[in-house]
């Protein structure tokens, strides 16, 4: 253990929750003077959280914290500011339409800025350049690149004498060359004697850049490991943990054909980054795919795109012979896809949180039915069958879906999506926060709809859950495919490999590629068709506001691909 | 607040939300009680007179129950009006301009179709009054959904053009402006004719007009409307959750635009059948109705017997005031308002007080 | 009179009835610069009116009504803020509310002094009539016309410009008026550089409402402090100045020039009628036009702005993106 004088933070026993759901249980963790250390861990492990502690945003539930072995209370953004902390968010925190000398100038302490003279933004460039970067200072930011506003969040943070700098995630929008002189400029920050803190989950990135490295998994604290004793492959055990048998049913049935087909499919993020890029797999009716990969690889919007809640940039999602992409959510209900998604507050995308149990369980076919009035009586009949078959703990099926219990409100989206009767079953995080028996709840539900001959795509966080459960795994990395594989012809440390983009085994297997079907339900001629009416649709949206002649090329791709159907159909 | 921190508090009892509405109400009766006295006023004979409305010790306490009345149906109308389109988070507060659409457009087709029988007059005139208010609903519900256009402010300048309108018409004595009384020489609204008059039905002494009936049954079928039909079910779920909604397949911008002219359209009937009570329009027709409202429906958590209960009890707080400025001449209806103002903030006191919770921060021991 | 000397009385006569507004409209530029929409500005300025002008009568100092109804809009402004920050209530609700408490409070002090006998008269305070008389400039006030139409004014009118531009300074020139830019922006990109957003917030929403309260106490001095129990002395300007904040597009500069072009229509208004034949001949047509019209022209103006900012989406507008959103710290 290093001398406590050495420590430019100590956290000890620091927890925290958001209602029900603990996001931190009890960490320690130490940064010395001087080192870089890479935070460690997957989608959900705590890390942000735990950091936001540490520059005032949110304050710890219990736990304490020392600073240069003072213990110290920080309750707000400014008592992390003068104790020497600075953080660059993920999602920058910048005001768009002030220049970059502005926006540093945000926090200035009046002294001797009392007005702002024409003469900061030279001021500014010097103190830039004093710390190695080329700024433009008075470059408004909305007109900035990212890598741009980075480098103005890290001077924000410098500038402000910060001893302690924490990046969260920076390298998630940048290039190559980017990260290379983001981390040459981490080395020089580091010899200057900063201390860092970098959250990531790119195992190569740590092992370049960090000293040591702290890993979180599930809210806990793991370990911590020097970098120059450690590797990918223990970092990966660490981070995913070791293989547990847990004793969920593996029922094996005859599979279908394909009922989905997903084919080269591209769509953009929030940011307008491009999420999912050139994805093809496809599920068979009687199995369930999962779907692996670190926080935010392009899970959500892969389902969001399936679900018809998200533009496609291109591609082709072929579902009973039909491309289906692009068309509105309740076509692809009716199509028999159902979706369900629990994002990391657990509410939100597809439930109404203050409406009952029955409101949401009629959400998608509330239509149904003549007249004006809502069927409730069926809703309710239903709903008290989703309560009975799921186990859903309730007073009544009145009760607003906020109040209940986060396994709950889960067995709650599951049980609706699995009433409609779907031919095709997407699930993100259904376990999310659940403890152990309601989780095994779940899996059971997810197992007889296999039964039943529905495919089920498992987007998880948990490969001990996902080796068990699923039949395939199919792991992405930033949005790309990196290989489809058979649970049983696999190792938890090969996905976690492949989920940090080590590994890649698409094209492993001789004449098969991953994600491609032997028997698909179009010939390769179709797909070759639809896929460049579905690229000229996008080249065309791109190149066209108006989208006329988008539109129009994506009704042929969806006309061919509706003859292909009846031609098959003539065929067998 | 170094080591405190706010937590928001789950699962309150009703029991619970009673009680501290009733301290919040209270404690705004003090304040009003408080302000009473430094008029040298003495508060509980104020109050006395004031929540009795005038109905004892008065030789035609039917009067007085007409005179609530109506001042409630309005107020009852516009809040329920209102509260549909904050349900979905959509800030009408063009009650004031929407109210005052709907009279004028009252107004001309009570001038204008006189020769038809009663009852279709006044269908017409309502009918008028709802299209017309509802199109300026459905024009800012579409510039809102179209290019985000801010509702609030759209909506605030409707209320002062509309104003103008009737101010111009009030005060423009021509040949063309049938509104006005022909044979008065200053500018004067002109009375409806008869069949134009809202009619009512004698109950004992009290004459109790259509207009309160069809509005206490509009509150039912507006209940009806939020709880058991697909559109007031799209309400909710909107309301909730944009998300939710596109993700249930729902088109959320002809949602909003359908209920918000809805909303503005039953405003616009409000204000006709206003007019048709009063057999005239005035520049005062709206008695700050479109105010009022907001704070009714906001009141009552936007839930629709909460307002049927809240308008009862603001429009004996109003008519109240007016019943007891006959014995007090220097405290008249303002004091309604200031009461109004008073409790609203009492309630988002008791509101916040019941929501949250300040804990303490636990520090870990020391090792 | 020749048609100057009427054009310079008539001029004369728009900064007469213009500047409450730039007092109203400043006040709530540099609200909305904090990320707060008050619609409380009537019912503000009407506070600050009353009382200000009540403090000043009985002390029989000006000093002390303007400094009183700037604290009591300020309290005013106080409480919008700890409903809105503190307890993050709606803002709309909560400025409506403030209006109708407002209007409603102002009637009661009216009604009640007057109904007591205890309104004080402007007359028999001779400190403040003197305090609101005109001044003319030395130098400038000979100028010809411009002199008369601009610099023979009440001390009020001088300040208000005089506020207006130094606001504008602050707002856009110094550290502070930056730091309240940025919370109107984006109050996270603040918070995090620690900045206390929420002292900033209450700050500012007690100045601006402050600034308003001194503008009502001009409406009440402009008509000579006589108690109307029919008109409150604000009038709707309030509501005016919430409609030139977006004409003036949040700049209190161009609230300068706002407040003289919406002045314009408003002094029409009391040429139509009574002062017609007092209107300069070539300009005669201007009083043709119903005086109602003039009334409504800034709401129109307004809301054609308002559709027009918002259809093009343009970038240079300096409305703070943050308004009218309230700033909760762990909000995720």
């Amino acid at each position: 253990m290093a001398d406590k004088t050495e420590l430019a933070i100590e956290l000890k026993n620091i927890s925290k929750s958001f209602g029900s759901v603990k996001a931190n249980k009890n960490i320690n963790l130490t940064l010395r003077k001087g080192e870089i250390l890479a935070l460690l861990g997957e989608n959900g492990s705590g890390k942000t959280t735990l950091m936001n502690m540490l520059s005032g945003i949110y304050t710890p539930d219990s736990g304490s914290v020392f600073i240069d072995g003072q213990q110290v209370t920080i309750s707000s953004p400014e008592d992390s500011v003068r104790l020497g902390i600075g953080m660059v968010h993920q999602h920058f925190k910048l005001v768009e339409r002030f220049s970059a000398a502005d926006n540093i100038l945000i926090g200035a302490k009046n002294k001797g800025h009392f007005l702002l003279g024409k003469n900061r933004y030279k001021e500014i460039e010097d103190i830039a350049d004093r710390f190695g970067f080329k700024i433009d200072a008075a470059k408004i930011v909305a007109n900035m690149a990212v890598s741009e506003k980075q480098t103005l969040e890290i001077l924000k943070v410098l500038y402000y004498g910060a001893k302690v700098i924490i990046l969260d995630e920076p390298t998630a929008v940048l290039t190559v060359q980017e990260i290379k002189k983001l981390f040459d400029v981490l080395r020089k920050m580091k010899e200057e004697g900063h201390s860092i803190i970098i959250i990531t989950h790119k195992l190569n990135e740590v092992m370049e850049i960090s000293d040591r490295v702290a890993v979180l998994r599930k809210g806990e604290y793991i370990d911590t490991v020097e970098t120059a004793k450690t590797n990918e492959k223990q970092l990966t055990e660490l981070m995913v943990g070791r293989k547990i048998d847990l004793n969920i049913d593996h029922p094996r049935i005859e599979k279908t054909k394909p009922l989905l087909e997903i084919r080269n499919l591209s769509v953009n993020g929030d940011e307008g980054n491009l999420a999912v890029d050139k994805l093809s797999f496809y599920i068979r009716g009687g199995e369930v795919l999962g779907v692996a990969g670190i926080a935010g690889s392009g899970q959500k919007e892969l389902c969001e795109a399936i679900a018809g809640l998200r533009k496609i940039k291109d591609g082709m999602i072929i579902h009973g012979g039909v491309n289906i992409a692009g068309l509105p959510p309740q076509k692809i209900t009716e199509h028999g896809i159902a979706m369900s998604f629990i994002p990391e507050d657990r509410l939100g995308m597809g439930l109404a949180p203050s409406l009952s149990i029955t409101d949401n369980v009629i959400l998608k076919k509330y239509r149904k039915g003549k007249g004006p009035l809502v069927d409730r009586k069926t809703g309710r009949a239903e709903a008290q069958a989703i309560i009975k078959e799921l186990d859903i703990v309730t007073p009544s099926t009145e009760i607003a879906v906020r109040k209940l219990s986060g396994g709950n409100v889960q067995k709650v989206l599951l049980g609706r999506e699995i009433q409609s009767a779907p031919n095709v079953l997407i699930t993100a995080y259904p376990v999310r926060g659940l403890d152990i028996n309601s989780s095994y709840a779940i899996y059971d539900i997810i197992n007889q709809q296999k039964l039943k001959g529905v495919g089920v795509m498992f987007v998880g966080e948990d490969l001990d859950v996902m080796m068990a459960l699923c039949d395939k795994i199919m792991v992405i990395c930033h949005g790309r495919l990196m290989g489809v594989v058979g649970t049983d012809k696999i190792t938890k440390e090969e996905i976690g490999l492949m989920m940090t983009g080590v590994l890649n085994t698409v094209n492993a297997k001789e004449g098969k590629t991953a994600g491609i079907a032997r028997d698909s339900a179009l010939t390769a001629e179709e797909w070759e068709e639809g896929l460049e009416y579905a690229a000229e649709r996008a080249y065309a949206e791109e190149d066209d506001a108006s989208g006329e002649r988008g539109r129009k090329a994506m009704t042929v791709a969806r006309g061919r691909s509706t003859g292909s159907k009846r031609k098959e159909g003539a065929d067998s | 607040m170094k080591g405190f921190h706010l937590v928001r508090r789950t699962n309150v009892k009703l029991w619970q939300r009673i009680l501290f509405y009733v301290i919040g109400i209270l404690v705004s009766l003090v304040i009003g009680a408080i302000l009473l006295s430094t008029l040298d006023i003495d508060p509980i004979k104020y109050y006395r007179q004031m929540m009795t409305i005038g109905l004892i010790e008065n030789k035609y306490p039917e009067k007085a129950i007409e005179g609530l009345l109506k001042i409630f149906v309005p107020l009852l109308i516009v809040s329920l009006a209102l509260s549909l389109s904050y349900r979905m988070k959509f800030w009408n507060v063009g009650g004031e301009g929407e109210f005052i659409v709907g009279a004028i457009i009252a107004a001309v087709i009570a001038f204008k179709c006189s020769s038809l029988p009663g009852p279709l007059v006044i269908l017409l005139m309502s009918l008028a009054a709802f299209i017309a208010s509802g199109l300026i609903g459905l024009a800012v519900a579409f510039l809102k959904v179209k290019f985000n256009t801010n509702e609030t402010l759209v909506t605030l300048m409707i209320n002062y053009i509309a104003l103008y309108v009737i101010t111009y018409i009030a005060d423009t004595k021509k040949s063309w402006n049938f509104f006005l009384d022909k044979e008065s020489a200053r500018p004067k609204f002109a009375k409806f004719p008869d069949p134009a008059k809202m009619p009512g039905i004698k109950i004992g002494n009290v004459n109790l007009l259509y207009s309160v009936i069809i509005a206490l049954a509009l509150g039912v079928i507006i209940y009806f409307y939020l709880k058991s039909t697909k559109q007031g079910y799209e309400i909710s779920v909107v309301g909730d959750s944009t998300d939710t909604a596109r993700y249930a397949g729902m088109n959320v911008g002809r949602i909003v635009m359908r209920t918000v002219f809805l909303s503005a359209a039953l405003v616009g009937m409000a204000g006709a059948f206003s007019a048709s009570t009063a057999a005239t329009i005035s520049t005062s027709i709206t008695n700050n109705v479109g105010w009022t409202g907001v704070i009714v429906a906001w009141l009552s958590k936007l839930s629709t017997p909460g307002i049927a209960v809240v308008s009862l009890l603001i429009s004996v707080l109003q008519y109240g005031c007016q019943a007891a400025s006959v014995s007090y001449g220097s405290v008249d209806h303002n004091f309604a308002d200031l009461l109004q103002g008073v409790i609203l903030f009492s309630v988002l006191v008791a509101d916040f007080a019941l929501n949250f919770r300040i804990v303490r921060r636990k520090e870990a021991d020391n090792v | 009179m020749s048609d100057l000397e009427l054009i310079t009385l008539f001029v004369f006569n728009i900064v007469v009835y213009s500047i409450p507004l730039l007092y109203g409209t400043c006040g709530e530029i540099i609200t909305e610069k904090s990320g707060s929409l008050n619609l409380g500005v009537e019912g503000t300025m009407a506070v600050g009116a009353i009382i200000g002008y009540i403090a000043g009568c009985r002390s029989n100092s000006f000093l002390v009504a303007i400094l009183v109804s700037f604290l009591a809009a300020s309290l005013v402004g106080a409480l919008f803020a700890f409903f809105t920050v503190t307890l993050q209530a709606n803002q709309n609700v909560t400025g409506l509310t403030i209006t109708t408490l407002g209007v409603a409070l102002y009637f009661f002090i009216g009604k009640g002094l007057s109904g007591m006998g205890k309104w004080p008269v402007l007359s028999s305070s001779d400190k403040m009539v003197k305090g609101f008389k005109n001044i003319e400039i030395p130098g400038l006030s000979s100028i010809k016309f411009v002199g008369k139409a601009f610099f023979t004014h009440n001390i009020l009118v001088y300040a208000g410009v005089v506020m207006a531009i130094v606001l504008w300074i602050y707002i856009e020139k110094t550290s502070m008026g930056l730091k309240l830019r940025a919370i109107g922006e984006n109050p996270a990109a603040a918070d995090s550089l620690g900045v206390n957003v929420n002292l900033y917030k209450y700050i500012h929403i007690m100045l601006g409402s402050g600034i308003m309260g001194i503008g009502g106490l001009y409406m009440g001095l402009n008509m000579s402090g006589s108690f109307e129990g029919s008109n409150c002395w604000i009038n709707g300007y309030g509501w005016i100045a919430i409609a030139l904040v977006i004409f003036a597009n949040w700049s209190t500069l161009r609230a300068i020039g706002g407040t003289f072009v919406f002045g314009f229509f408003n002094t029409l208004i009391y040429y139509n009628g009574p002062l017609a034949n007092q209107f300069p001949h070539a300009l005669g047509w201007l009083t043709k036009i119903p005086s109602q019209f003039y009334s409504a022209l800034p709401f129109i103006i307004t809301l054609i702005v308002l559709i027009l900012s918002s259809v093009r989406k343009n970038s240079s507008s300096g409305e703070p993106a943050a308004k009218g959103i309230n700033y909760y710290r762990e909000d995720r």
